[in-house]
Protein backbone atom coordinates (compact mmCIF):
# COMPACT_ATOMS: atom_id res chain seq x y z
CA UNK A 1 0.00 0.00 0.00
CA UNK A 2 2.92 2.56 0.60
CA UNK A 3 3.82 2.12 -2.88
CA UNK A 4 0.74 2.83 -4.21
CA UNK A 5 1.64 6.25 -5.68
CA UNK A 6 3.97 5.28 -7.66
CA UNK A 7 2.40 2.21 -9.17
CA UNK A 8 -1.52 3.53 -9.43
CA UNK A 9 -4.52 2.13 -8.70
CA UNK A 10 -6.21 -0.30 -11.68
CA UNK A 11 -9.56 1.14 -12.91
CA UNK A 12 -12.22 -1.44 -14.13
CA UNK A 13 -15.73 -1.03 -15.15
CA UNK A 14 -17.88 -3.32 -13.82
CA UNK A 15 -21.24 -5.04 -15.47
CA UNK A 16 -23.97 -5.33 -15.39
CA UNK A 17 -23.80 -2.22 -13.45
CA UNK A 18 -26.17 -1.29 -10.49
CA UNK A 19 -28.83 1.17 -9.64
CA UNK A 20 -27.36 4.00 -7.48
CA UNK A 21 -29.46 8.09 -7.05
CA UNK A 22 -27.07 10.60 -5.17
CA UNK A 23 -28.77 13.16 -3.14
CA UNK A 24 -27.42 16.14 -2.41
CA UNK A 25 -27.62 16.99 1.47
CA UNK A 26 -28.62 20.25 3.31
CA UNK A 27 -26.07 21.09 6.39
CA UNK A 28 -29.51 20.32 8.47
CA UNK A 29 -30.17 16.73 6.85
CA UNK A 30 -26.57 15.62 6.87
CA UNK A 31 -26.40 15.91 10.97
CA UNK A 32 -30.10 14.26 10.97
CA UNK A 33 -28.81 11.26 8.72
CA UNK A 34 -25.17 11.05 10.82
CA UNK A 35 -26.73 11.13 13.91
CA UNK A 36 -27.56 8.16 15.78
CA UNK A 37 -30.79 7.61 15.81
CA UNK A 38 -31.57 9.05 12.80
CA UNK A 39 -35.11 9.09 11.48
CA UNK A 40 -36.29 7.54 8.83
CA UNK A 41 -37.41 10.08 5.80
CA UNK A 42 -39.88 9.63 3.45
CA UNK A 43 -40.33 10.82 -0.06
CA UNK A 44 -44.05 12.49 -0.73
CA UNK A 45 -46.14 14.02 -3.21
CA UNK A 46 -49.84 14.55 -3.31
CA UNK A 47 -52.62 12.15 -4.00
CA UNK A 48 -53.71 12.77 -7.56
CA UNK A 49 -56.75 14.21 -6.01
CA UNK A 50 -54.85 16.68 -4.04
CA UNK A 51 -52.62 17.25 -6.63
CA UNK A 52 -55.35 18.73 -8.78
CA UNK A 53 -57.14 20.55 -5.62
CA UNK A 54 -53.81 22.49 -4.55
CA UNK A 55 -52.04 23.75 -7.98
CA UNK A 56 -48.53 24.43 -7.34
CA UNK A 57 -47.41 27.28 -9.96
CA UNK A 58 -43.59 25.86 -9.97
CA UNK A 59 -44.20 22.50 -10.57
CA UNK A 60 -46.57 20.30 -12.32
CA UNK A 61 -45.08 16.65 -10.70
CA UNK A 62 -43.35 17.33 -7.56
CA UNK A 63 -41.65 15.34 -4.91
CA UNK A 64 -41.02 16.11 -1.77
CA UNK A 65 -38.51 14.70 0.85
CA UNK A 66 -39.51 15.06 4.28
CA UNK A 67 -38.12 14.44 7.98
CA UNK A 68 -39.91 14.62 10.86
CA UNK A 69 -40.01 18.60 10.80
CA UNK A 70 -39.07 19.79 7.29
CA UNK A 71 -39.84 19.56 4.05
CA UNK A 72 -37.67 20.20 0.64
CA UNK A 73 -38.73 20.73 -3.02
CA UNK A 74 -36.70 17.29 -4.99
CA UNK A 75 -35.19 19.08 -8.34
CA UNK A 76 -33.60 16.62 -10.72
CA UNK A 77 -30.36 18.60 -12.04
CA UNK A 78 -28.89 16.91 -14.84
CA UNK A 79 -24.93 17.09 -15.60
CA UNK A 80 -23.23 17.05 -18.73
CA UNK A 81 -20.63 15.19 -16.88
CA UNK A 82 -21.01 11.72 -15.53
CA UNK A 83 -20.86 10.54 -11.76
CA UNK A 84 -19.00 7.14 -11.41
CA UNK A 85 -19.65 5.47 -8.24
CA UNK A 86 -16.62 3.34 -7.31
CA UNK A 87 -16.13 0.44 -5.02
CA UNK A 88 -12.38 -2.00 -4.39
CA UNK A 89 -12.64 -4.47 -7.07
CA UNK A 90 -13.67 -8.12 -5.58
CA UNK A 91 -10.70 -8.72 -7.98
CA UNK A 92 -13.01 -10.75 -10.94
CA UNK A 93 -10.65 -9.71 -13.59
CA UNK A 94 -8.31 -12.10 -15.25
CA UNK A 95 -4.79 -10.89 -15.10
CA UNK A 96 -4.42 -10.73 -19.41
CA UNK A 97 -6.76 -8.12 -19.23
CA UNK A 98 -4.73 -6.30 -17.13
CA UNK A 99 -2.38 -6.22 -19.85
CA UNK A 100 -4.55 -3.57 -21.81
CA UNK A 101 -3.53 -1.31 -19.27
CA UNK A 102 -0.40 -1.94 -17.55
CA UNK A 103 2.78 -3.47 -19.86
CA UNK A 104 3.85 -6.98 -19.49
CA UNK A 105 6.91 -5.75 -17.42
CA UNK A 106 6.75 -2.26 -16.11
CA UNK A 107 10.50 -0.65 -14.55
CA UNK A 108 8.05 -1.16 -11.54
CA UNK A 109 8.14 -5.13 -12.15
CA UNK A 110 4.71 -5.78 -11.02
CA UNK A 111 1.84 -5.82 -12.36
CA UNK A 112 -1.18 -4.47 -10.68
CA UNK A 113 -2.57 -7.07 -8.15
CA UNK A 114 -6.33 -7.56 -8.93
CA UNK A 115 -7.14 -6.63 -4.80
CA UNK A 116 -5.63 -3.30 -5.59
CA UNK A 117 -8.29 -1.77 -8.08
CA UNK A 118 -11.32 -0.16 -8.02
CA UNK A 119 -14.42 -0.56 -10.23
CA UNK A 120 -17.21 2.10 -11.53
CA UNK A 121 -20.06 0.25 -10.37
CA UNK A 122 -22.89 2.83 -11.70
CA UNK A 123 -23.02 5.69 -13.30
CA UNK A 124 -25.32 8.44 -12.92
CA UNK A 125 -25.90 11.59 -14.75
CA UNK A 126 -28.25 13.25 -12.72
CA UNK A 127 -28.12 14.30 -8.90
CA UNK A 128 -31.09 15.43 -6.97
CA UNK A 129 -31.07 18.38 -5.10
CA UNK A 130 -33.33 19.84 -2.23
CA UNK A 131 -34.47 23.00 -2.28
CA UNK A 132 -37.29 25.39 0.47
CA UNK A 133 -39.42 27.35 -2.61
CA UNK A 134 -39.48 31.67 -0.91
CA UNK A 135 -42.41 31.55 1.17
CA UNK A 136 -41.74 27.67 2.36
CA UNK A 137 -44.53 25.55 2.15
CA UNK A 138 -48.32 25.94 3.12
CA UNK A 139 -49.59 22.81 4.68
CA UNK A 140 -52.92 24.83 5.18
CA UNK A 141 -54.70 24.66 1.75
CA UNK A 142 -54.09 20.90 1.28
CA UNK A 143 -55.94 20.39 4.88
CA UNK A 144 -58.27 22.55 3.81
CA UNK A 145 -59.03 20.17 1.04
CA UNK A 146 -58.66 17.02 2.97
CA UNK A 147 -60.83 18.00 6.25
CA UNK A 148 -64.64 17.69 6.08
CA UNK A 149 -65.96 21.49 6.89
CA UNK A 150 -67.73 21.59 9.89
CA UNK A 151 -70.10 24.39 9.91
CA UNK A 152 -72.93 23.91 12.84
CA UNK A 153 -73.63 26.65 15.22
CA UNK A 154 -74.45 25.72 18.74
CA UNK A 155 -78.02 27.13 18.26
CA UNK A 156 -78.98 25.26 14.80
CA UNK A 157 -82.12 22.85 15.42
CA UNK A 158 -80.46 19.46 15.94
CA UNK A 159 -81.30 18.11 13.05
CA UNK A 160 -77.93 17.50 11.63
CA UNK A 161 -76.06 17.35 14.97
CA UNK A 162 -73.52 14.82 15.63
CA UNK A 163 -73.18 12.78 18.38
CA UNK A 164 -76.90 10.84 19.03
CA UNK A 165 -77.37 7.51 21.31
CA UNK A 166 -73.64 6.52 21.75
CA UNK A 167 -72.27 8.50 24.64
CA UNK A 168 -70.89 11.20 22.54
CA UNK A 169 -69.10 12.64 25.52
CA UNK A 170 -66.65 9.36 25.65
CA UNK A 171 -63.67 10.77 23.98
CA UNK A 172 -62.32 8.83 21.07
CA UNK A 173 -58.62 7.16 22.23
CA UNK A 174 -55.97 9.18 21.68
CA UNK A 175 -54.42 6.62 19.56
CA UNK A 176 -57.54 6.03 17.15
CA UNK A 177 -57.37 9.85 16.66
CA UNK A 178 -53.94 9.95 15.75
CA UNK A 179 -54.31 6.90 13.19
CA UNK A 180 -57.24 9.44 11.57
CA UNK A 181 -54.73 12.17 11.71
CA UNK A 182 -52.09 10.25 10.17
CA UNK A 183 -54.27 9.09 7.39
CA UNK A 184 -54.86 12.20 6.41
CA UNK A 185 -51.01 13.54 6.98
CA UNK A 186 -50.38 10.30 4.30
CA UNK A 187 -51.52 12.44 1.45
CA UNK A 188 -49.97 15.43 2.01
CA UNK A 189 -46.29 15.91 0.89
CA UNK A 190 -45.06 17.80 4.12
CA UNK A 191 -43.49 16.96 7.20
CA UNK A 192 -45.58 15.48 10.08
CA UNK A 193 -44.79 18.91 12.08
CA UNK A 194 -45.73 20.79 9.76
CA UNK A 195 -48.82 18.33 8.93
CA UNK A 196 -49.84 18.60 13.29
CA UNK A 197 -48.43 22.63 13.12
CA UNK A 198 -51.25 23.31 10.02
CA UNK A 199 -54.18 20.72 11.67
CA UNK A 200 -53.81 22.81 14.95
CA UNK A 201 -54.03 26.33 13.33
CA UNK A 202 -56.99 25.57 11.58
CA UNK A 203 -58.52 23.56 15.14
CA UNK A 204 -58.89 20.93 13.03
CA UNK A 205 -60.46 17.52 15.13
CA UNK A 206 -61.80 14.25 14.82
CA UNK A 207 -64.73 13.11 15.67
CA UNK A 208 -65.55 9.44 16.17
CA UNK A 209 -69.40 9.74 17.50
CA UNK A 210 -70.86 8.45 14.23
CA UNK A 211 -68.04 7.48 12.07
CA UNK A 212 -64.52 8.50 12.57
CA UNK A 213 -63.54 11.89 10.39
CA UNK A 214 -61.43 14.47 10.36
CA UNK A 215 -63.01 18.18 10.68
CA UNK A 216 -62.07 22.00 10.25
CA UNK A 217 -64.35 23.87 11.60
CA UNK A 218 -65.49 27.49 9.90
CA UNK A 219 -65.17 30.68 11.07
CA UNK A 220 -68.76 30.74 12.06
CA UNK A 221 -68.88 27.57 14.13
CA UNK A 222 -65.32 28.73 15.94
CA UNK A 223 -66.58 31.91 16.79
CA UNK A 224 -69.53 29.79 18.39
CA UNK A 225 -67.41 27.74 20.44
CA UNK A 226 -65.33 31.09 21.59
CA UNK A 227 -69.04 32.71 22.57
CA UNK A 228 -70.08 29.72 24.32
CA UNK A 229 -66.73 29.21 26.04
CA UNK A 230 -66.44 32.75 27.26
CA UNK A 231 -70.19 32.92 28.46
CA UNK A 232 -69.60 29.13 30.42
CA UNK A 233 -66.37 30.46 31.79
CA UNK A 234 -67.92 33.37 33.28
CA UNK A 235 -70.88 31.55 34.71
CA UNK A 236 -68.71 29.12 36.53
CA UNK A 237 -65.94 31.68 37.26
CA UNK A 238 -63.26 30.30 35.19
CA UNK A 239 -60.27 33.02 34.91
CA UNK A 240 -59.40 32.31 31.40
CA UNK A 241 -55.69 33.80 32.03
CA UNK A 242 -54.90 31.32 34.52
CA UNK A 243 -54.43 28.31 34.69
CA UNK A 244 -58.02 26.30 34.21
CA UNK A 245 -58.37 22.53 33.51
CA UNK A 246 -60.16 21.73 30.19
CA UNK A 247 -62.93 19.26 32.10
CA UNK A 248 -64.01 22.19 33.57
CA UNK A 249 -64.62 24.61 30.74
CA UNK A 250 -66.38 21.63 28.97
CA UNK A 251 -68.52 21.44 32.10
CA UNK A 252 -69.31 24.46 32.08
CA UNK A 253 -70.33 24.90 28.38
CA UNK A 254 -72.30 21.50 28.27
CA UNK A 255 -75.78 22.95 29.61
CA UNK A 256 -77.29 20.04 31.58
CA UNK A 257 -80.80 20.85 30.34
CA UNK A 258 -80.17 20.11 26.76
CA UNK A 259 -80.13 17.15 25.39
CA UNK A 260 -78.42 17.77 22.72
CA UNK A 261 -74.41 19.00 23.23
CA UNK A 262 -73.79 22.06 21.69
CA UNK A 263 -70.32 21.21 19.94
CA UNK A 264 -67.98 17.92 20.16
CA UNK A 265 -65.65 18.13 22.97
CA UNK A 266 -63.26 17.50 20.73
CA UNK A 267 -63.74 20.74 18.91
CA UNK A 268 -63.71 22.75 21.99
CA UNK A 269 -60.13 21.18 23.07
CA UNK A 270 -59.14 22.22 19.46
CA UNK A 271 -60.14 25.31 19.69
CA UNK A 272 -58.36 25.98 23.17
CA UNK A 273 -55.39 24.09 21.81
CA UNK A 274 -55.31 26.96 19.24
CA UNK A 275 -55.36 29.80 21.38
CA UNK A 276 -53.97 28.96 24.53
CA UNK A 277 -50.31 30.34 24.79
CA UNK A 278 -47.79 28.34 22.81
CA UNK A 279 -45.64 27.66 25.39
CA UNK A 280 -48.02 25.15 27.58
CA UNK A 281 -49.51 23.99 24.27
CA UNK A 282 -49.28 20.21 24.28
CA UNK A 283 -48.35 18.14 21.58
CA UNK A 284 -51.40 17.01 19.75
CA UNK A 285 -50.50 12.94 20.17
CA UNK A 286 -51.08 14.14 24.21
CA UNK A 287 -54.72 15.57 26.12
CA UNK A 288 -54.67 19.10 26.64
CA UNK A 289 -55.80 19.16 30.70
CA UNK A 290 -54.83 22.37 31.18
CA UNK A 291 -54.47 25.56 29.35
CA UNK A 292 -54.33 29.32 29.81
CA UNK A 293 -54.98 31.79 27.31
CA UNK A 294 -53.28 35.31 26.88
CA UNK A 295 -55.36 38.28 26.57
CA UNK A 296 -53.51 39.71 23.57
CA UNK A 297 -52.99 36.81 21.43
CA UNK A 298 -56.27 35.68 22.03
CA UNK A 299 -58.45 38.76 21.10
CA UNK A 300 -56.45 39.09 17.89
CA UNK A 301 -57.46 35.50 17.25
CA UNK A 302 -61.15 36.69 18.16
CA UNK A 303 -61.35 39.57 15.82
CA UNK A 304 -60.17 37.93 13.23
CA UNK A 305 -62.13 35.22 13.33
CA UNK A 306 -65.33 37.38 13.90
CA UNK A 307 -63.80 38.94 10.79
CA UNK A 308 -63.73 35.89 8.29
CA UNK A 309 -67.09 34.60 9.91
CA UNK A 310 -69.30 37.77 9.20
CA UNK A 311 -67.39 39.52 6.32
CA UNK A 312 -65.86 36.66 4.23
CA UNK A 313 -65.78 39.05 0.83
CA UNK A 314 -65.35 42.33 -0.43
CA UNK A 315 -69.17 42.13 -1.15
CA UNK A 316 -70.17 41.08 2.25
CA UNK A 317 -67.54 43.64 3.85
CA UNK A 318 -69.36 45.41 7.36
CA UNK A 319 -68.54 48.30 9.08
CA UNK A 320 -65.37 49.26 10.94
CA UNK A 321 -67.26 50.11 13.92
CA UNK A 322 -69.85 47.96 13.63
CA UNK A 323 -66.48 45.36 13.67
CA UNK A 324 -65.01 46.68 16.61
CA UNK A 325 -68.25 46.75 18.76
CA UNK A 326 -69.01 43.22 17.67
CA UNK A 327 -65.58 42.32 18.24
CA UNK A 328 -65.59 43.61 22.00
CA UNK A 329 -69.13 42.27 22.86
CA UNK A 330 -67.58 38.90 22.20
CA UNK A 331 -64.81 39.07 24.54
CA UNK A 332 -64.64 38.92 28.14
CA UNK A 333 -65.39 42.41 30.03
CA UNK A 334 -61.71 42.89 31.14
CA UNK A 335 -59.82 42.55 28.11
CA UNK A 336 -62.44 45.18 25.82
CA UNK A 337 -59.60 47.28 25.68
CA UNK A 338 -57.37 45.30 23.75
CA UNK A 339 -59.38 45.53 20.88
CA UNK A 340 -58.11 47.96 17.91
CA UNK A 341 -57.86 47.61 14.35
CA UNK A 342 -54.31 47.44 14.38
CA UNK A 343 -54.22 44.31 17.09
CA UNK A 344 -56.00 42.35 13.58
CA UNK A 345 -53.02 40.03 12.19
CA UNK A 346 -51.23 41.93 9.49
CA UNK A 347 -52.55 41.34 6.01
CA UNK A 348 -55.49 39.87 7.46
CA UNK A 349 -58.42 42.51 6.19
CA UNK A 350 -58.70 44.32 3.30
CA UNK A 351 -60.70 47.79 2.98
CA UNK A 352 -63.18 48.39 -0.03
CA UNK A 353 -63.68 51.68 1.06
CA UNK A 354 -62.47 53.91 3.98
CA UNK A 355 -65.42 52.86 6.42
CA UNK A 356 -65.79 49.01 5.92
CA UNK A 357 -63.70 46.30 6.44
CA UNK A 358 -63.35 42.59 5.03
CA UNK A 359 -61.34 39.66 5.87
CA UNK A 360 -58.82 38.47 3.36
CA UNK A 361 -58.06 34.75 2.96
CA UNK A 362 -54.68 33.81 3.93
CA UNK A 363 -53.77 32.43 0.84
CA UNK A 364 -54.35 35.71 -1.11
CA UNK A 365 -52.39 37.47 1.36
CA UNK A 366 -49.39 39.43 0.29
CA UNK A 367 -46.86 36.91 1.29
CA UNK A 368 -44.64 37.61 4.15
CA UNK A 369 -41.03 37.89 4.76
CA UNK A 370 -41.55 35.55 7.98
CA UNK A 371 -41.99 32.60 6.17
CA UNK A 372 -38.42 32.89 4.24
CA UNK A 373 -37.02 30.80 6.78
CA UNK A 374 -33.34 30.43 6.87
CA UNK A 375 -32.84 27.09 5.28
CA UNK A 376 -34.41 28.95 2.12
CA UNK A 377 -31.76 31.33 1.97
CA UNK A 378 -29.16 28.57 2.81
CA UNK A 379 -30.39 26.31 -0.16
CA UNK A 380 -30.11 30.12 -2.39
CA UNK A 381 -26.77 30.58 -2.09
CA UNK A 382 -26.24 27.08 -2.55
CA UNK A 383 -28.02 27.43 -6.26
CA UNK A 384 -25.34 29.92 -7.47
CA UNK A 385 -23.72 26.83 -8.61
CA UNK A 386 -26.23 26.29 -10.50
CA UNK A 387 -26.17 27.25 -14.14
CA UNK A 388 -30.08 27.31 -14.91
CA UNK A 389 -30.54 29.44 -12.05
CA UNK A 390 -28.10 31.99 -13.06
CA UNK A 391 -29.52 32.27 -16.16
CA UNK A 392 -33.03 32.36 -14.85
CA UNK A 393 -31.90 35.35 -12.66
CA UNK A 394 -30.30 37.34 -15.65
CA UNK A 395 -33.82 37.30 -18.06
CA UNK B 1 -48.62 5.79 -3.42
CA UNK B 2 -47.93 8.96 -2.54
CA UNK B 3 -45.47 8.25 0.05
CA UNK B 4 -42.17 6.26 0.22
CA UNK B 5 -40.09 5.39 3.10
CA UNK B 6 -36.05 6.67 2.98
CA UNK B 7 -34.43 4.50 5.51
CA UNK B 8 -31.28 6.18 7.18
CA UNK B 9 -29.14 3.12 7.08
CA UNK B 10 -28.03 0.46 4.86
CA UNK B 11 -30.03 -2.62 5.65
CA UNK B 12 -26.84 -4.74 5.56
CA UNK B 13 -24.21 -2.62 5.37
CA UNK B 14 -21.76 -5.09 4.06
CA UNK B 15 -24.32 -6.16 1.46
CA UNK B 16 -21.87 -4.52 -1.15
CA UNK B 17 -18.92 -7.08 -0.43
CA UNK B 18 -20.30 -10.43 1.39
CA UNK B 19 -20.39 -12.47 -1.51
CA UNK B 20 -16.23 -12.42 -1.01
CA UNK B 21 -13.94 -11.35 1.86
CA UNK B 22 -13.91 -7.50 1.84
CA UNK B 23 -11.53 -6.14 -0.61
CA UNK B 24 -8.35 -3.92 0.67
CA UNK B 25 -9.25 -0.62 -0.11
CA UNK B 26 -6.37 0.76 -2.46
CA UNK B 27 -7.78 4.55 -2.26
CA UNK B 28 -6.18 7.68 -0.11
CA UNK B 29 -7.96 6.99 3.28
CA UNK B 30 -9.44 10.27 2.90
CA UNK B 31 -11.50 9.12 -0.12
CA UNK B 32 -12.72 5.79 1.67
CA UNK B 33 -15.59 5.63 3.58
CA UNK B 34 -16.82 2.33 5.20
CA UNK B 35 -19.04 0.77 2.51
CA UNK B 36 -15.68 1.68 0.21
CA UNK B 37 -18.32 3.62 -2.26
CA UNK B 38 -16.11 6.32 -3.48
CA UNK B 39 -17.70 9.27 -6.38
CA UNK B 40 -15.69 9.61 -9.89
CA UNK B 41 -16.54 12.69 -11.77
CA UNK B 42 -15.64 12.92 -15.46
CA UNK B 43 -16.20 15.09 -18.38
CA UNK B 44 -17.26 12.75 -21.19
CA UNK B 45 -18.18 9.25 -19.99
CA UNK B 46 -16.82 6.13 -20.04
CA UNK B 47 -17.59 3.52 -23.10
CA UNK B 48 -17.01 -0.01 -22.52
CA UNK B 49 -17.31 -2.14 -26.31
CA UNK B 50 -19.38 -5.18 -25.16
CA UNK B 51 -23.22 -3.81 -25.06
CA UNK B 52 -24.68 -0.37 -24.64
CA UNK B 53 -25.33 1.49 -21.81
CA UNK B 54 -29.41 0.98 -21.63
CA UNK B 55 -28.90 -2.55 -20.44
CA UNK B 56 -27.02 -1.80 -17.80
CA UNK B 57 -29.33 -0.64 -15.90
CA UNK B 58 -31.20 -4.20 -15.65
CA UNK B 59 -29.38 -4.46 -13.04
CA UNK B 60 -32.14 -6.43 -10.54
CA UNK B 61 -31.78 -9.60 -11.69
CA UNK B 62 -28.37 -10.35 -12.71
CA UNK B 63 -26.54 -8.62 -9.51
CA UNK B 64 -28.31 -11.56 -7.55
CA UNK B 65 -25.57 -14.27 -9.21
CA UNK B 66 -22.25 -12.71 -9.11
CA UNK B 67 -20.88 -15.36 -11.26
CA UNK B 68 -22.45 -12.83 -14.35
CA UNK B 69 -20.68 -9.95 -13.49
CA UNK B 70 -17.14 -9.04 -14.76
CA UNK B 71 -14.93 -6.26 -14.77
CA UNK B 72 -13.41 -4.63 -17.91
CA UNK B 73 -10.10 -2.70 -17.01
CA UNK B 74 -9.86 0.99 -18.23
CA UNK B 75 -6.97 2.39 -16.91
CA UNK B 76 -5.42 3.50 -13.79
CA UNK B 77 -5.70 5.83 -11.25
CA UNK B 78 -2.73 7.71 -9.87
CA UNK B 79 -2.80 10.39 -6.76
CA UNK B 80 1.06 11.46 -7.86
CA UNK B 81 1.27 13.40 -3.97
CA UNK B 82 -0.06 10.98 -1.79
CA UNK B 83 1.73 9.55 0.42
CA UNK B 84 0.36 6.70 2.69
CA UNK B 85 2.69 7.78 5.10
CA UNK B 86 1.50 11.41 5.94
CA UNK B 87 -2.01 11.35 5.02
CA UNK B 88 -3.24 14.19 6.55
CA UNK B 89 -1.45 16.61 4.50
CA UNK B 90 -3.80 17.41 1.60
CA UNK B 91 -1.34 19.24 -0.83
CA UNK B 92 -1.78 15.72 -2.93
CA UNK B 93 -5.76 16.59 -3.58
CA UNK B 94 -4.56 19.31 -6.65
CA UNK B 95 -3.08 16.23 -8.62
CA UNK B 96 -4.61 13.22 -10.32
CA UNK B 97 -4.63 11.21 -13.29
CA UNK B 98 -6.07 8.70 -14.58
CA UNK B 99 -4.56 6.52 -17.54
CA UNK B 100 -6.91 5.24 -19.93
CA UNK B 101 -5.58 2.37 -21.24
CA UNK B 102 -1.59 2.92 -21.70
CA UNK B 103 -1.36 6.20 -23.53
CA UNK B 104 -3.81 8.32 -22.79
CA UNK B 105 -4.04 10.60 -19.49
CA UNK B 106 -6.38 12.75 -17.66
CA UNK B 107 -5.49 15.29 -15.26
CA UNK B 108 -7.38 16.09 -12.75
CA UNK B 109 -7.85 16.50 -8.74
CA UNK B 110 -9.34 15.19 -5.17
CA UNK B 111 -12.45 17.78 -4.52
CA UNK B 112 -14.29 18.17 -1.25
CA UNK B 113 -18.20 18.38 -2.26
CA UNK B 114 -19.46 21.82 -1.78
CA UNK B 115 -22.31 19.64 0.31
CA UNK B 116 -22.12 16.16 1.20
CA UNK B 117 -23.79 13.58 -1.08
CA UNK B 118 -26.25 10.47 0.09
CA UNK B 119 -25.70 7.81 -2.24
CA UNK B 120 -29.37 6.17 -2.50
CA UNK B 121 -30.48 2.79 -3.65
CA UNK B 122 -33.79 0.73 -3.37
CA UNK B 123 -33.95 -1.50 -0.44
CA UNK B 124 -33.96 -5.35 -1.68
CA UNK B 125 -36.43 -7.63 -0.17
CA UNK B 126 -38.53 -5.41 1.43
CA UNK B 127 -42.54 -4.65 0.88
CA UNK B 128 -43.74 -2.12 -1.31
CA UNK B 129 -40.82 0.52 -2.53
CA UNK B 130 -38.19 1.72 0.10
CA UNK B 131 -35.13 3.81 -0.41
CA UNK B 132 -31.86 2.93 1.98
CA UNK B 133 -29.02 5.72 2.41
CA UNK B 134 -26.07 3.59 1.45
CA UNK B 135 -23.16 5.91 1.99
CA UNK B 136 -22.80 9.56 2.95
CA UNK B 137 -19.65 10.73 0.58
CA UNK B 138 -17.82 14.02 0.97
CA UNK B 139 -15.02 14.01 -1.39
CA UNK B 140 -14.88 12.97 -5.30
CA UNK B 141 -12.01 12.41 -7.91
CA UNK B 142 -12.68 15.16 -10.58
CA UNK B 143 -11.57 15.18 -13.89
CA UNK B 144 -12.44 17.84 -15.98
CA UNK B 145 -10.23 17.91 -18.97
CA UNK B 146 -9.88 15.65 -22.03
CA UNK B 147 -7.51 12.96 -22.19
CA UNK B 148 -3.71 13.32 -23.07
CA UNK B 149 -1.38 11.01 -25.47
CA UNK B 150 1.21 10.24 -22.99
CA UNK B 151 4.25 8.42 -24.80
CA UNK B 152 5.80 7.27 -21.63
CA UNK B 153 4.06 5.56 -18.83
Amino acid sequence: MSTQDSRGILFTHTRPQEGFRLLELTPELEELLTSKDAPVLELKSPSTALAQAVIDPTAHDYVNLCTPTQTYRIRQVQSSNSLHILRPSRGEISQADIKVVEEDAGESGALNLPDEAVTAISKCSSTLELHIPPGGFSVIPFLEKSLRLYDRRSDDDGDIAMGGSADPTAPLGSKKMRSARENVYQDIPMSTAQCEQGWMELCAFVDGAEEVACWRPSARSRLAVWKRLVDGAILQGIDLEKQFLVGDLWKSVVDDEEMELPFPRALLEAVVRRICIADERPPLSDDIKWASFDKVECTQWVGETYLAATAPTTSSAIGRSELLRAWKDCLPETWRGEVALSKLPNGCYNSPDPTTICFVEPSQRQPTSKTASAPATAAKAKNTRNWHELLKGRR
Amino acid sequence: MPSIKLQPHCSSPAKATTTTPTPNNPLPALLQTPSGLALLELQGTINVPSGNEEDDLDHSTSTENPASTFETPIGKLMFPDYSFHNPDDTKWMKRAYMYVGRYQRMTGEVKKLPRPIAVLRKRHASEGEELEVVEIVRYKIFFKSRPEPVTNV
